[in-house]
């Protein structure tokens, strides 16, 4: 029988791919291109697609926008999502091992790195045609058919060239990965639009700025009863306020405390006798996976949920899963009822005090969402006790106090590293849960997923500075 | 030509594949029979897992090793990028001249 990742072979020499570096490329070097890449995504995220007509109605994918690094009616429309959504895909389908991958075999590894490829440019192609064939941009027949063509080609190229910048930052060219660099841009761009935006909205107490220091500093000066001028800066509900700015600041000081939670094991190492070292696992230990997990699995339900109630919203079934309704003058659907409803963030205390069971199942759901996708992550990942063992037993390691064997190891591992992973998406699911109640600005996941990224480059940037000073 | 040399490789490399499997799937049942969950993370990872070094805390590494298909240098990626904005740009103005 022929194995489903042989299939793809004839389609890999039609993927573009990024040649390995030859040499080790160096800091400056990484730098200009990460710098490049980022030019290109904001410029990208600026520019609107050409040929739309309409761009306004119900958002589907309003959830994931932050994750998914897209920006509506732009060429950044599709973001990342093809990538985020193909490589979750090949990954939990190689974890459940639907697909049989010997990662330890390079040709394998090839392949599914190929499928992943393949399936994310399918997935670009797909979103591209559903957007525009849904009426997103304006009735099909209104924008004609070479519009409609143009506007999938534009979406297709976007799409490609995220895929090809990712790539180069992956293989070495660049720090870090596109997708993380991506999502932290485009969320660090809306806290800095919040706070700072010069935009004017004329409120029912006269025009107002939009960014919410600058709306503290306009309110201060041109309201005479300052007290009330501060109350307005820190408690306006339509605008982003003070009190949603201090609770973003907090939340960040708050995630990167915790990364520094960790359990120091004490190796040796056999060719250096008496050198010891620190394996450290830290309490973070799948970092914000189980966030983007957790948040691509909510999106997709709800876009399933949104595209279901819409064309059968009197099906009982259907119902169950979510009910949805206009809340806002926006015309943007939000969930009102069914499990949709239910595992979606209430929006305020008094919502709360409505509908306890909504909080308590929306609490439960996303701690022991988060927990379990950490814990499946570690296996799929390849971070797991065993692996981490190997590792260690490859650069000739082992634990002090305990016999030097990969059993010995793994049972020593195992003590930690799924406690750890567990608990750890629970901590970050607990602090999304706090993040999006107190109004941090960019939605609690977003939060999360900025500084846990911010962090990792800052780690990255401390390695790359100890590793040029031992060069030189 | 080292790519040209891999990508051979990766061929000849196909039938070996299944059996890793199989040595994977036998080395894991030989695994002692500690407590329930941790054979089944055994199971599961020596397939899995081994030959991925993403470090800890895996992170969104998911293009990280090579495949063959067309090689492109970054700068053509780079110059791709640009020319794509530049298209867009071009299609604007072509669209606002056209409308007047």
């Amino acid at each position: 029988m022929v194995r489903p990742l042989e299939l793809v072979r004839p389609f890999l020499t039609l993927l573009p791919d990024i040649e390995l570096p030859e040499r080790r490329v160096a800091f400056r070097e990484k730098a200009a291109y990460t710098a490049v890449a980022l030019f290109v995504f904001l410029v990208c995220s600026q520019l609107p697609l050409y040929g739309i007509k309409t761009n306004s109605g119900s958002d589907p994918f309003y959830w994931a926008r932050v994750i998914m690094a897209s920006n509506r009616g732009t060429c950044m429309e599709l973001g990342i999502s093809p990538i985020v959504t193909s490589g979750l895909v090949m990954q939990l389908l190689a974890g459940s091992k639907l697909i049989d991958v010997d990662n330890s075999v390079k040709a394998d590894r090839e392949l599914l790195n190929g499928a992943q490829k393949l399936l994310g440019v399918l997935i670009t192609i797909g979103e591209a045609v559903a957007y525009v064939v849904s009426g997103m941009y304006g009735d099909v027949r209104e924008l004609g058919a070479g519009n409609a063509i143009l506007i999938i080609v534009q979406l297709f190229f976007a799409g490609i060239i995220v895929i090809c910048l990712d790539e180069m930052l992956q293989h070495g060219y660049g720090l870090g990965s596109g997708i993380s660099l991506f999502i932290a841009t485009n969320i660090c761009e809306s806290i800095i639009w919040k706070a700072f935006s010069p935009y004017t909205v004329a409120g029912p107490r006269g025009v107002e700025f939009e960014g919410a220091i600058i709306a503290l500093f306009h309110l201060l000066l041109t309201r005479g009863d300052k007290v009330r001028a501060l109350k307005e800066a820190f408690y306006r509900n339509s605008l982003p306020n003070v009190l949603q700015l201090m609770s973003t600041i907090a939340i960040f000081m708050v995630v990167i405390y915790f990364q520094g939670f960790r359990v120091d094991l004490p190796v040796r190492s056999k060719q250096r006798r008496g050198a010891q070292q620190n394996y450290p696992i830290k309490l973070f230990y799948t970092s914000n996976m189980p966030i983007i997990l957790q948040s691509a699995l909510v999106s997709n339900l709800y876009f399933i949920s949104q595209l279901l109630y819409k064309r059968y919203g009197g099906n009982i079934l259907v119902q169950l899963l979510g009910k949805w309704q206009e809340v806002d003058m926006s015309g943007q659907m939000h969930p009102v009822g069914g499990l949709v409803y239910y595992i979606s963030a209430p929006h305020s205390l008094s919502q709360v005090a409505a509908n306890p069971l909504h909080a308590l199942v929306y609490v439960a759901f996303m701690l022991g969402a988060c927990a379990l996708f950490s814990k499946t992550w570690i296996e799929v990942s390849g971070s797991s006790a065993n692996d981490v063992a190997k590792q260690l037993r490859e650069q000739q390691m082992f634990l002090q106090g305990h016999r030097d064997t990969v059993q010995s190891l793994k049972k020593e591992l195992n003590r930690y590293i799924p406690t750890a992973a567990a608990f750890g998406g629970m901590c970050i699911g607990a602090l999304t849960i706090v993040a999006d109640f107190m109004g941090a600005i960019g939605s609690g996941t977003g939060i999360l997923l900025a500084v846990t990224i911010i962090y990792q480059y800052f780690e990255a940037y401390e390695k790359e500075k100890a590793q040029g000073q031992m060069l030189f | 030509m080292a790519k040209g040399a891999s990508g051979s490789q990766a061929a000849t490399l196909v039938p070996r594949a299944g059996g890793g499997a199989s040595t994977g799937g036998s080395a894991a049942a030989r695994a002692p029979p500690t407590a329930a969950g941790l054979r089944k993370r055994t199971t599961r990872s020596s397939g899995s897992g081994a030959g991925r070094q993403s470090g800890a805390g895996g992170g969104l590494n998911f293009y990280t090793d090579d495949a063959p298909g067309l090689k492109m240098s970054p700068v053509v990626v780079v110059f791709i990028s640009v020319g794509f904005i530049i298209f867009v740009t071009v299609l604007h103005i072509v669209g606002k001249l056209r409308g007047i």
